[in-house]
């Protein structure tokens, strides 16, 4: 073993205080982060670059406030809805000990004034999972919050998360008629299938009207049921069964007529669980005309997972899940179905029996895998 | 004819693939249920499976391997499957999914794959 010098010595010891500090940083100028630098200041840069490109928060310390904004909406204001949840998610995750590691210290829902439901489903679920890892120690303070937007969330089941409910919700939620019905979101683990059933009975209960091919939408929410298990949260994550839930919802406009059934995972993607499963040869067999870059798109990596199911040959018969997720809009012969996963859309939609199919590429990922249906009814 | 009612005898929820999704999966079905009735049929004699007796839907991951599992795993070909089993419902909307096990018993490879339990 070489003896150290004395200068030597004064470097290591330099290093080991800027660790402890958390002020460690390689000489390209960036947190060394692989496990000699304080391991919470990647959130920390992705919060400090972002506050200033849309994400609204304020800082005391190392809490962080969320402000959400005024619409949170994946299609018309999809950056700044994703950045706001993302947000969430990563200061969520964020365990890092140092004192300088940014946490989330609250969810300010002051400024939002309208939630597209699938929205709402997703801010759910990212908060169960914070209330989760805080030991269900939450309490909503919703003194300023738009009426509306506090019944959409009463609705929805989101004050149930809470052990520490507000005591004034009954009196608050009293004030409003919204035109959108929501039914109580379902949180689900892996294999708990038979909770689609009270999602029917609920939708069912606010159309007051049984709805046509349900049959068809169970069969896909069954096969997302079934991939979450699979694909969603592999077992080399090593994620406690705790993190390893689904969640649905839905929605009835009641001017519109319009019905909305959402299902919402916080896995790893369908495009990044594709290279470990069956079908990947297929996969890239599929994609075979497209460059490298092209192939690692995860909206044609999304696209190929859905087509292929159709295209299949019979040489294998796995993989086939997907598909079932169209059939209900196009036995309803109207309507769109939505998969958003990490930075890729697939999206069919239905009019008047005549099918377009449209792929789309995100900058900012959704942080998981979001399933809309849309029909009206 | 012998009869296999798939809502009455195995559940009215099917869903999965593997034992391992649940004891109402597709490897549930064809091993415990299906597999067991197709080998007591006589000479000559058909089966018939009623699939939408109280069902409330199928999924793909159910009906591939409970069906056309059977060829895959080199218990009998898809013709023999074929001619062995007649698919019987009442709710029309479950013509689509006597189409599915049709076009995955059809597409199946013979014995492509050794039958390995997902779960003892």
């Amino acid at each position: 073993m070489k003896k150290l010098s004395r200068k030597q010595r004064k470097i290591d010891v330099k290093i080991g205080l800027m660790h402890r500090q958390g002020r460690s940083k390689t000489k390209n100028g960036h947190n060394n982060n692989n496990g000699s630098g304080f391991s919470g200041s990647d959130v920390n840069n992705w919060i400090n670059h972002y506050k200033y490109n849309g994400l609204n928060i304020s800082l005391n310390n190392n809490r962080v406030t969320i402000i959400l904004p005024e619409r949170l909406n994946f299609f018309h204001d999809y950056e700044s809805t994703v950045l706001h949840l993302n947000a969430i998610r990563k200061l969520t995750k964020n365990k890092a000990p140092s004192h300088k590691a940014y946490k989330l210290g609250s969810v300010n829902f002051d400024d939002l004034k309208s939630i597209s439901t699938s929205a709402a489903l997703v801010l759910t679920a990212e908060l169960s999972k914070w209330d989760d890892a805080v030991r269900n120690r939450l309490k909503p303070k919703v003194e300023n919050w738009d009426p509306n937007i506090l019944f959409n969330f009463y609705e929805l089941g989101f004050f149930d998360l809470f052990k520490n409910k507000p005591s004034n919700i009954e009196q608050l939620k009293s004030a409003t008629t919204p035109n959108k019905r929501i039914v109580k979101y379902i949180k689900g683990k892996c294999g708990d299938d038979q909770k689609t059933r009270v999602l029917k009975e609920n939708i069912t209960n606010i159309i007051g009207d049984n709805i046509n091919k349900w049959m068809f939408l169970h069969s896909g929410l069954s096969e997302a049921i079934v991939n979450v298990s699979h694909h969603a949260y592999p077992e080399r994550l090593g994620l406690s069964e705790v993190d390893k839930n689904w969640y649905i919802t839905g929605s009835y406009n009641t001017f519109t007529r319009e019905l909305k059934v959402v299902f919402y995972d916080q896995g790893i993607g369908i495009p990044k669980s594709l290279p470990a499963s069956d079908v990947w040869e297929k996969v890239l067999s599929f994609l075979s005309s497209l460059s490298i870059a092209e192939r690692k798109r995860d909206e044609v990596l999304l696209k190929a997972a859905v087509e292929l199911d159709r295209t299949s040959t019979g040489e294998s018969d796995r993989g086939k899940g997907l598909q079932d997720l169209l059939e209900f809009i196009r036995q309803r012969g109207d309507g769109y179905l939505s998969i958003l996963s990490l930075k890729g859309l697939f999206k069919l939609e239905v009019k008047n029996g005549i099918e377009s199919i449209k792929s789309e590429h995100f900058n900012y990922p959704v942080c998981g895998t979001l399933i809309i249906w849309c029909v009206t009814v | 004819m012998k009869t296999l009612n798939i809502g009455k005898q195995f559940s009215t929820d099917p869903i999965g693939r593997f034992r391992t999704d649940g004891d109402r999966s597709g490897e549930t079905f064809r091993e415990d249920y299906l597999k067991p009735a197709i080998e007591s049929l006589e000479s000559g004699e058909k089966l018939e499976v009623i699939i939408d007796d109280g069902i409330e839907s199928y999924g793909s991951s159910f009906l591939s391997e409970g069906f056309a599992g059977m060829v895959k795993y080199g218990y009998i070909t898809g013709d023999e499957l074929l001619s062995k089993i007649e698919i019987k419902y009442s709710n029309e909307d479950f013509e689509f999914f006597k189409k599915k096990i049709l076009e995955y018993i059809g597409k199946v490879k013979y014995n492509s794959k050794v039958y390995e339990p997902s779960k003892i």
